[in-house]
């Protein structure tokens, strides 16, 4: 049933610009909100009505192979959380009741393409979602129509084109060398010839193309700048969701099912991921500008998430995963609380703030509960992922990047300390006396995600063994 | 009924000094009946458990660590002593603490402190022995601490040192328990046969005779004597410290060990004793302050204690144990009579008293008696007690003795002076209308100052009853009471004493002050330095700890400003130069991005196909 999640977005956004616009526009909010709802309710409810519909029906109607995993399921909860949340930001920032529509419009078929990215099983259907969901990116990115969010979305546009080049380059490297474009296929047609130059640059042109897309350095060039710059909303999803569906998971897709983990693509993996951890966080020591900094914080925590992947063991995965989850919510959560910040402040310079944690307590606390997370402090769920990746890479053997995820965990942990003294913590600029707490649809968000990032972190431990079993079938697929 | 009435002894003070603190500040009356009843209940309960045997165990933590009390000759001895003290003392603050601020914190003080002495004597569980003991320490800072401005830094100088000898008694009962396998004291009997027996008999011997204010562990009290409420010093060095310190090294040479004369250890306890004697009494002659002077006496005279008891033999014991009780009496008599001096003048300087003795004569009497005791003039008590010392003393060696005989030289000059230069010679001008003290105060002097006659002239009503029970078994017959056996010792004492008082004339002839008798012993040569460095605190071990700590304090310092450095210095400006590097080449320049991606895959490429 779950290619009806890629379906209903899409479906969605069709039916809300059917005539009768003046209705949907009322509707699309509640309509978007309960097709979120829906898509995390059927992760979570094995037993919901809609598990029971028989997927092959459906998915014989588009003729692509479609699978579902513990990998995807993980995604496909985030998607749905993330853009619940987007909705909400939105709703505060967005003041145009068409601009409303526009971005929910957008919204839905973003949330379509990521669905289709982490269902589909052939890689030409991945590479038209990817494409979808990047487009939409651009659209969201630019959505204010202003000059830096223009750049952003410039430079997002043409680093994701150079990636698009590759990937379609190695597509059909790989059709070459295999005759098809499914994943098995691709797979056991790899294993037959093994180690030729074309298969290697296959690989490395999919690879780079995936970095550039999930903004791991030297490839992330664009991120920053398309971040810092987009609308608040639109930081929120790209940075909860959509670098890790498009670029992350494709990656974990690819090396699962196509390339296979050898020593030397670990070693890339690693030395990636470590790179970026750790340079990430060093570039994130002295920014100045709040949604510049955490987004150097996502390039950190990326790198987290391929320091788990590299390990090529069910460990390292499910550590990869839980931490793109944990990612999705204290990342969604700090833009939002930036998001706030800048709209009462009327700026995202950090040397400006001071002691606002007296003015804004639900955005100060939730901003703590999601650094502090971030940075892998018990009891709050961050700590766990990056516990279980550290620990995958201390027993895969790779001990010298447990020793270097430590120390990025102590760099995390400096630059949102210091985030949060010049931020929260302090004295209150007296220019800023008068500001008030965000409204109640960012400040419902804010405390959701951080009741989820305390939640999660106090009762993981309770199903921890049965999470990480459950990518054993991820590997073994 | 015994074991209540033995639970009492310990509960009634610790309850009613608890309340003193509880109570609001306007019950004052109330307070001080509350103080008066709670130390005469003590008293009364001594008097009731007196010559009662018997063993009381309450079960605490776990098999092995009960909280067992054990009541017998000793025990019952101390907790009379502690009772009279106790009493007499509460019923002379009473009177001398009015019109002084923290009182009701300095009484409950006071009562927890008998409290917990009691605890002391009566344990017998090495463990429970400790919590009394430690309990001890943090009341004698509070004690102090409520005394005049200068208090707080002498009560944390007392809390230091006396800290420290606890940690080392703490260690000295961790090492026996380990050596015995138990906590019940009456149940340990160690030989001292190897290194850690001896190590960990020096380690208690360090606790007791600290407490006992034995140099080099003395140097708190001189300033206590100064800075602390008076009837601390009357009730605390005076007394029960000494039967504190006394009592447990009494314990363990008799009951932990088997100390034996003539071992190093019983050397070793004898050098401390006539060290302490001679040194603490040479610092006594020059002093110029009633209070000060008596508390260097107070150091000196336990020498006499641990030098008797360190002979290791019967007779050495029974006259440490005999001293102990003695100087109990004596000093806080001595004590008191200074305090009612204080109350009646308001100083305690010589150089502004003199000719009081016809003014407080009952003062001047109790004073007279008890500076005869103390001197060890027949037939008061001190004299019989230092005579059983010396007789021990000269068994073990002749220097043993002559320390001990010069100690009692200085100490007849130096009260020579004292009585002089407070009670003789001129009326001050300031003192013309000074009166006698309130009867309340007089009270507990004249008792004690009767004590101290009756244990002399009745010597065997204290030996016979109180101190040779203690060492039944041990005295193989002897007994100690009646004049002392030695004649030829008790012609040399005399002689000493005669010595002592021309010693006096001259001087005074000399200088034409009572005060100034002993100038040509400050003043002599090769002494006027040592004097002069002495004043100065050059020989406090205190002050040497202190400097070495800051030695310490200092290198440590170093170190940590260095880890300082590199953590918090170089690894944040290398942290931060880096970071504004990578923020540099961030410059915004897509191409440069591109750039970027192109090389970057090209390595993974390269990558890819070499390995």
């Amino acid at each position: 049933m779950h290619a009806l999640l890629i379906l209903a977005p899409f479906l969605g956004s069709f039916i809300l610009n059917l005539p009768f616009r003046k209705v949907n526009k009322r509707l699309s909010f509640g309509v978007c909100a309960a097709l979120f709802l829906l898509q995390m309710a059927v992760i979570l409810i094995p037993d919901f009505g809609l598990n029971k519909i028989n997927p092959a029906a459906l998915a014989n109607i588009f003729n692509f192979d479609l699978g579902v995993d513990a990998l995807s399921k993980v995604m496909l909860f985030c998607i749905g959380l993330v853009a619940l949340v987007t909705l909400c930001t939105n709703s505060l920032f967005l003041k145009d009741s068409d601009d409303k529509f526009n971005f929910i419009n957008v919204l839905l078929i973003a949330v379509s393409g990521m669905n289709g990215i982490v269902l589909a099983k052939d890689i030409f259907s991945l590479y038209v979602f990817l494409e979808i969901t990047a487009v939409a990116s651009f659209i969201l990115i630019a959505f204010n129509r202003e000059e830096l969010g223009l750049e952003g979305a410039f430079k997002y546009i043409l680093l994701s084109s150079i990636a698009t080049v590759l990937m379609i380059a190695g597509i059909a490297l790989f059709f070459l060398v295999s005759g098809s474009t499914h994943f098995a296929a691709i797979h056991s047609a790899l294993l037959a010839q093994d180690k030729s130059l074309l298969i290697n640059l296959a690989i490395a042109l999919f690879v780079s193309a995936l970095f550039i897309k999930g903004g791991l350095m030297p490839f992330h060039g664009w991120l920053p700048d398309a971040y810092s710059s987009a609308p608040a909303a639109s930081s929120v999803f790209l940075a909860g969701i959509v670098t890790k569906a498009a670029g992350v998971y494709v990656l974990i897709r690819i090396l699962v099912s196509i390339a296979g983990f050898s020593l030397t693509l670990k070693s890339v993996l690693l030395f990636v991921g470590a790179f970026s951890a750790i340079i990430g966080a060093i570039a994130a020591l002295t920014q100045t500008d709040f949604k510049r900094m955490l987004s150097y914080s996502s390039i950190s925590q990326i790198g987290y998430i391929i320091l788990g992947v590299g390990t090529g063991t069910v460990l390292g995965l499910a550590g990869a995963a839980l931490h793109i989850f944990n990612h999705a919510v204290f990342k969604s959560l700090l833009f939002m609380n930036s998001a706030a910040v800048e709209k009462a402040l009327g700026t995202r310079d950090i040397s400006k703030m001071g002691g606002l944690g007296s003015q804004m307590p639900v955005t100060g606390l939730t901003s703590v509960l999601g650094s502090l997370s971030c940075a892998g402090i018990p009891p709050l769920a961050g700590f766990w992922s990056k516990l279980i990746i550290i620990i995958a890479l201390w027993s895969a053997g790779f001990k010298t990047y447990a020793v270097i995820a430590i120390l990025g965990s102590v760099l995390t942990l400096a630059y949102f300390l210091s985030l949060q003294r010049s931020v929260f913590f302090g004295k209150l600029n007296a220019e800023f006396k008068n500001i008030k707490e965000a409204g109640f649809s960012l400040l419902f968000p804010m405390i959701l995600l951080g009741v989820i990032t305390l939640g999660v972190g106090i009762f993981l431990p309770l199903v921890l063994d049965k999470f990480i079993l459950s990518f054993n079938a991820v590997l073994g697929g | 009924m015994t074991a209540i009435a033995l639970l009492l002894t310990i509960i009634i003070p610790l309850f009613s000094g608890v309340g003193m603190f509880i109570f609001p500040q306007k019950m004052r009356r109330v307070k001080e009946a509350l103080l008066i009843l709670s130390s005469l209940a003590g008293l009364c309960l001594s008097v009731f458990l007196f010559k009662q045997d018997f063993t009381f165990n309450l079960p605490w933590i776990g098999p092995g660590l009960g909280l067992s009390f054990r009541m017998y000759n000793f025990s019952a001895f101390m907790l009379l002593s502690t009772g009279f003290f106790g009493f007499l003392i509460a019923s002379y603050s009473v009177v001398f603490m009015q019109g002084k601020k923290f009182v009701s914190q300095f009484y409950g003080y006071f009562l927890l402190c008998l409290g917990f002495s009691n605890g002391v004597f009566l344990a017998d569980n090495l463990l429970a022995m400790l919590f009394f003991w430690e309990g001890f320490l943090v009341l004698i800072f509070g004690m102090i601490a409520v005394g005049n401005k200068d208090a707080f830094k002498t009560a944390t100088k007392a809390f230091i040192i006396v800290g420290i000898t606890d940690l080392c008694l703490m260690a000295g009962i961790a090492l026996t328990a380990h050596l015995s396998g138990t906590m019940v004291i009456s149940s340990i009997n160690l030989p001292l046969n190897n290194t850690l027996a001896n190590l960990a008999f020096i380690l208690l011997m360090v606790g007791a005779i600290s407490k006992g204010g034995a140099m080099p562990f003395h140097s708190w009290i001189p300033d206590a004597a100064i800075d602390a409420p008076l009837p601390f010093m009357s009730l605390i060095p005076a007394a029960l410290e000494k039967l504190l310190g006394i009592y447990f090294l009494t314990r363990i040479a008799l009951d932990l060990f088997q100390f034996t004369a003539h071992s190093a250890l019983s050397t070793l306890l004898m050098v401390v004793g006539a060290l302490t004697i001679i040194l603490a009494v040479m610092m006594a002659l020059v002093q110029k302050d009633y209070k000060r002077l008596l508390s260097y006496h107070a150091i000196s005279q336990v020498g006499y204690m641990i030098l008797g008891i360190g002979t290791a033999l019967p007779v050495g014991i029974v006259g440490g144990i005999f001293h102990m009780i003695n100087n109990a009496l004596y000093k806080s008599g001595l004590f008191l009579t200074a305090g009612s001096v204080e109350k009646q003048t308001g100083t305690t300087n010589l150089e502004k008293l003199g000719g009081l003795g016809r003014k407080m004569p009952v003062t001047f009497g109790c004073f007279l008696i008890t500076a005869f005791a103390i001197s060890g003039v027949w037939p008061f008590n001190g004299f019989f007690s230092k005579e059983l010392v010396y007789d021990a003393a000269i068994e073990r060696g002749w220097i043993f003795y002559l320390a001990a005989v010069l100690g009692s030289f200085f100490t007849a000059a130096s009260f020579l002076k004292l009585g002089h230069a407070a009670f003789l010679g001129k009326l001050g001008s300031e003192n013309t209308k000074t009166k006698e003290a309130h009867w309340s105060m007089l009270f507990p002097m004249a008792v004690i100052a009767i004590v101290c006659v009756v244990f002399g002239v009745f010597n065997q009503l204290p030996l016979n009853h109180l101190i040779q029970p203690v060492l039944a078994g041990k005295l193989a017959g002897h007994n100690f009471s009646g004049f002392p056996a030695s004649m030829k010792l008790v012609v040399i004492t005399c002689v000493v004493l005669f010595l002592a008082l021309v010693n006096h004339i001259l001087g005074v002839r000399a200088k034409g002050s009572g005060l100034h008798a002993l100038d040509h012993i400050r003043y002599a040569p090769g002494l006027a330095k040592i004097y002069d460095l002495a004043e100065k605190r050059f020989f406090d071990p205190y002050n040497w700890g202190l400097g070495l700590v800051g030695i310490i304090s200092r290198i440590s310092l170093g170190i940590d400003r260095g880890i300082n450095w590199l953590s918090d210095g170089l690894t944040v400006r290398l942290a931060y130069g880096f970071s504004s590097g990578i923020r540099k080449m961030h410059t915004g320049n897509y191409s440069v991005y591109l750039a970027w991606s192109l090389v970057g895959m090209l390595v993974i490429f390269g990558f890819l196909v070499i390995f």
